[in-house]
């Protein structure tokens, strides 16, 4: 089908370029630029999410990793040593171990998706409106206890996160 | 046998391999939590591929979504504190320097 | 019972007293002696009125300690005191120069002690405790001056001889009591048939060993090393009269075969050394061997079942041999010395000490009125109306023409030669010498009263036997003062000096043999000592080695086991490296492990 053929082209198309640009947030010496790539990579993902139609995620996703990745340049660039990659220093240990390790789970993940029988297609999808129209029922029906559970957890970790960044009064300082 | 599927997972796939590596491999906490983020983008490109291959009625699939979504932000967040704190005691962020921990 | 007990506990307490006081030891010894005397002369007073003094004291069950005063040991016991008594006083001045005179006073009255304790006797286990003593009295008396060359051995050759001999006295008693069911002595000789020919036997080896008859007639030659008084009492009138005593006592038991056995033996001994006192060069040495010869007679008579006469032969030869050594004595501290040669013509010197030494001689020899002229004249008598006389007979003459043979010698060498120097008065000397000699020579008199006394038979007073006596004894006198003893002896020269020993005599016979089981029972309780030892370090080797075990074995086990665990987690202290990078990998593959051992559920599950 046309549709599906599509699909599977911008399927392709945005997953290589998240990817790629997965692969540049690590390759490059420059903060910035690193924290970008990894903005444009999610940016990449949620184009996914859209065009498996799953609109609300999508949006949800480019509009919250925008944000965040504009926080992470600037705590990039007030934590770095070197925040523009101006200098040469090698930034990364364990190489080799990581190649593996990265290389494995990959082969791994690879296998199990081709060679697994996933059972039959679905049927049909229900567009946009009604999509967000069960969700709200799914939200305050059925996972209201997982949200608000949720709820409680990011209140507490912001509590946290908060109390952590927060510089002591002491004068003898402090972790 | 959904070509869809597979071609999504194997970039899901790609992403978490990418991930890994950066999370093993960076010497720096903020690196490493980028890596950490790369993983969780690749849970949610699987997550949103199973949701719309196999079953797209039950919303419980982007319920999960959502749900990882807020972990992220939220350990986003704890990160960051905890890369504030350690840039105050220490004046760096490096990881080949914290070595407190050790047996 | 007054009378017993003073003269045992007269001398005992003296000598006890001179060795804790150790001093007065002449005063002391004199009074105790005394005082035993007197006891003595009490009991023979009781005896003679026909009381029979005794002592029991309990003792082992059925078998209590008896001392009895009958007519025969009342007179022993008189005669025991009355030497003591004297000879002691001959040796105040003998031992006057003398600085061990304490020791030599005390034993000499314990001596004396154990002595009046065998013949007033009444029971086997009294007897065999005296004969002991009295062994080991003479052991120390002989060597009293132990630090001359030749007198420790000499002392303990006698011991060991005698002592060996002593076994029969042992195997006898036992044997006796055993039949008779009692220890007490007169009981036990109603024992008649074999055992009482057995327990004869063995009481005459006893008597041989005691009484120094043949074959071990030696050890009285080498007792002489001791000093004189010692020769004078205790071997010539009581020591060696214990042998006596005892066949005398036991005689009315006695079966003829024992008898002729005792007879036969005393004849030769009589023989043998009347032949070694000829040939002896030495007075002591001549004066012993008499004494032999004397006993060998004695125990003749006994054979010929007159035991009265042997008796009357014991007292008189008693006062005789005793004063015979006294003399010698005098002598010895004239010359220094008691070889012939040196006391050539030491007579000369002291005419008083002299006639006495002669009157004792004489008497010996066998010459009326003299007390040895009656007891030679009844042994004589016996020996001829004896069953066995073809035998005794002509062992007795011989036995006294030999006796008169040698006292003649003694009294020429004596009495002819250079006289020396003036000599020193020796007045205690001289008193015990004279009241001894007195002794012997009236003594005769006495004997009619004692036969009745002890209600004796005595063989028919005939003719013959007092001219066969004394005319033996006059041959025998003329021929030792006027012929020389070599031409005399002859052939026999040669071996009568040596003693006549054969085969070695005792010394390889019991000496050597004795002394050699003493060597190896030591050497052998040396290596028990050693192998006692040996075993305790073998137990101290195993206590080491289990307790090493435990150190290294166990404590090693459980120190090991620490250690172990120790690097254990020092190994896996390196885990913790503190790096981030490190944890998460960690973290990584731990995830792997835990997702393959899920999804490999179906496999195993």
């Amino acid at each position: 089908m046309t549709g599906s053929v599509w699909e599977l082209f911008f399927l392709v198309f945005f997953g290589l370029a998240a990817i790629w640009f997965g692969i540049v947030v690590f390759r490059t010496h420059s903060m910035v630029r690193s924290a970008l790539a990894l903005l444009f990579s999610q940016t990449a993902i949620g184009a996914m999410f859209m065009v498996m139609q799953a609109e609300f995620l999508g949006v949800l996703q480019i509009m919250m990793m925008a944000t965040e990745m504009s926080v992470m340049a600037l705590f990039m660039v007030m934590f770095m040593m070197d925040p523009g990659g101006m200098g040469a220093m090698e930034m990364s240990h364990q190489k080799r171990l990581s190649l593996r390790a990265g290389g494995v789970g990959l082969l791994a993940a690879l296998a199990v998706s081709w060679l697994a029988d996933w059972g039959p297609a679905a049927a049909s999808i229900p567009d946009a409106s009604r999509q967000v129209e069960l969700l709200g029922i799914e939200l305050l029906g059925r996972s209201m206890f997982i949200f608000e559970s949720a709820g409680l957890t990011i209140l507490t970790s912001m509590i946290a996160a908060t109390m952590v960044a927060i510089a002591p009064r002491k004068p003898g300082g402090g972790t | 046998m959904i070509v869809e599927l597979s071609v999504t997972l194997s970039i899901g796939a790609g992403l978490f391999a990418v991930g890994l590596y950066g999370a093993l491999s960076q010497t720096n906490l903020v690196m490493i939590l980028m890596g950490v983020e790369l993983i969780l983008a690749a849970a949610l490109v699987n997550l949103v591929a199973f949701w719309r291959y196999l079953h797209p009625d039950a919303m419980s699939g982007q319920m999960f979504v959502l749900i990882v979504m807020t972990v992220m932000a939220v350990e986003m967040a704890v990160g960051f504190g905890i890369a504030i704190a350690r840039f105050r005691s220490r004046g760096s962020v490096e990881m080949e320097e914290a070595r407190e921990l050790k047996g | 019972m007054i009378m017993l007990a003073l003269t045992l506990l007269a001398p005992l307490l003296a000598g006890l007293a001179i060795f804790a006081l150790r001093r007065a030891a002449e005063a002391l010894a004199l009074f105790g002696a005394a005082l035993g005397l007197l006891g003595a002369v009490g009991q023979m007073f009781a005896v003679v009125d026909g009381a029979t003094p005794a002592v029991v004291v309990p003792f082992l069950p059925e078998m209590p300690l008896r001392l009895t005063a009958s007519p025969l040991t009342a007179v022993l016991s008189l005669v025991v005191a009355t030497v003591a008594i004297f000879v002691l006083t001959y040796a105040v001045g003998y031992m006057r120069h003398d600085p061990q005179k304490v020791r030599f006073f005390g034993t000499m009255l314990l001596f004396v002690t154990a002595m009046q304790g065998l013949v007033l006797s009444g029971d086997w286990i009294t007897l065999l405790a005296a004969w002991e003593m009295i062994g080991f009295a003479s052991y120390l008396l002989i060597g009293f001056w132990h630090d001359r060359p030749g007198v420790a051995s000499s002392a303990t050759r006698a011991f060991l001889y005698t002592r060996s001999a002593d076994l029969g006295l042992y195997i006898g008693a036992f044997l006796l009591i055993g039949v008779a069911g009692t220890s007490e002595i007169a009981a036990s000789l109603a024992t008649t048939g074999t055992p009482a020919l057995i327990a004869g036997l063995l009481l005459l080896v006893a008597a041989m060993g005691k009484s120094a008859q043949v074959p071990m007639q030696d050890w009285l030659q080498r007792a002489m090393a001791g000093p004189t008084p010692v020769s004078a009492l205790l071997h010539s009138a009581t020591l060696v009269a214990a042998g006596a005593i005892l066949l005398i006592r036991a005689a009315p038991m006695l079966p003829t075969g024992a008898l002729l056995v005792i007879g036969i033996v005393g004849g030769v001994t009589a023989v043998i050394t009347g032949l070694i006192a000829l040939a002896e060069k030495d007075l002591k040495r001549l004066l012993a061997a008499s004494t032999s010869s004397q006993y060998g007679l004695m125990l003749v008579a006994v054979g010929a079942g007159a035991p009265v006469a042997a008796l009357l032969h014991l007292i008189a030869h008693a006062a005789i041999k005793s004063s015979l050594f006294l003399g010698a004595g005098v002598f010895q501290h004239d010359r220094n010395g008691t070889d012939m040669k040196s006391l050539a013509g030491a007579g000369r010197a002291r005419p008083g000490i002299f006639a006495g030494f002669a009157i004792s001689a004489l008497a010996l020899a066998g010459i009326p009125p003299l007390a040895g002229f009656f007891s030679k004249d009844a042994v004589i008598a016996a020996a001829l109306a004896a069953p066995g006389a073809v035998w005794l007979a002509p062992l007795a003459l011989a036995g006294t023409v030999l006796t008169g043979a040698y006292m003649g010698r003694a009294l020429r060498v004596l009495g002819t030669g250079d006289p020396g120097d003036l000599a020193i008065p020796v007045p205690f000397m001289a008193a015990g010498l004279g009241v001894l000699v007195a002794l012997a020579a009236v003594l005769g008199l006495g004997f009619g009263p004692l036969e009745r006394l002890l209600d004796a038979q005595m063989a028919e007073a005939g003719l013959l036997a007092p001219v066969l006596g004394l005319g033996a004894a006059l041959s025998g006198l003329a021929l030792g003062s006027l012929v020389a003893p070599a031409r005399l002896l002859g052939p026999l020269s040669g071996l009568a000096q040596n003693g006549f020993t054969i085969f070695g005599g005792m010394d390889a016979l019991v000496l050597r043999p004795a002394l050699a089981i003493a060597a190896a029972c030591e050497r052998l309780e040396r290596w028990l000592y050693a192998a006692v030892l040996r075993i305790g370090r073998i137990n101290l080797s195993l206590g080491w080695i289990v307790r090493r075990a435990d150190n290294e074995g166990i404590d090693g086990t459980i120190f090991g086991l620490v250690r172990q665990t120790i690097q254990t987690g020092t190994r896996a202290r390196k885990l913790q490296s503190g790096f981030i990078h490190r944890e998460l990998a960690l973290t990584v593959i731990g995830m792997a492990v835990i997702v393959v051992v899920l999804l490999a559920a179906p496999l195993y599950s």
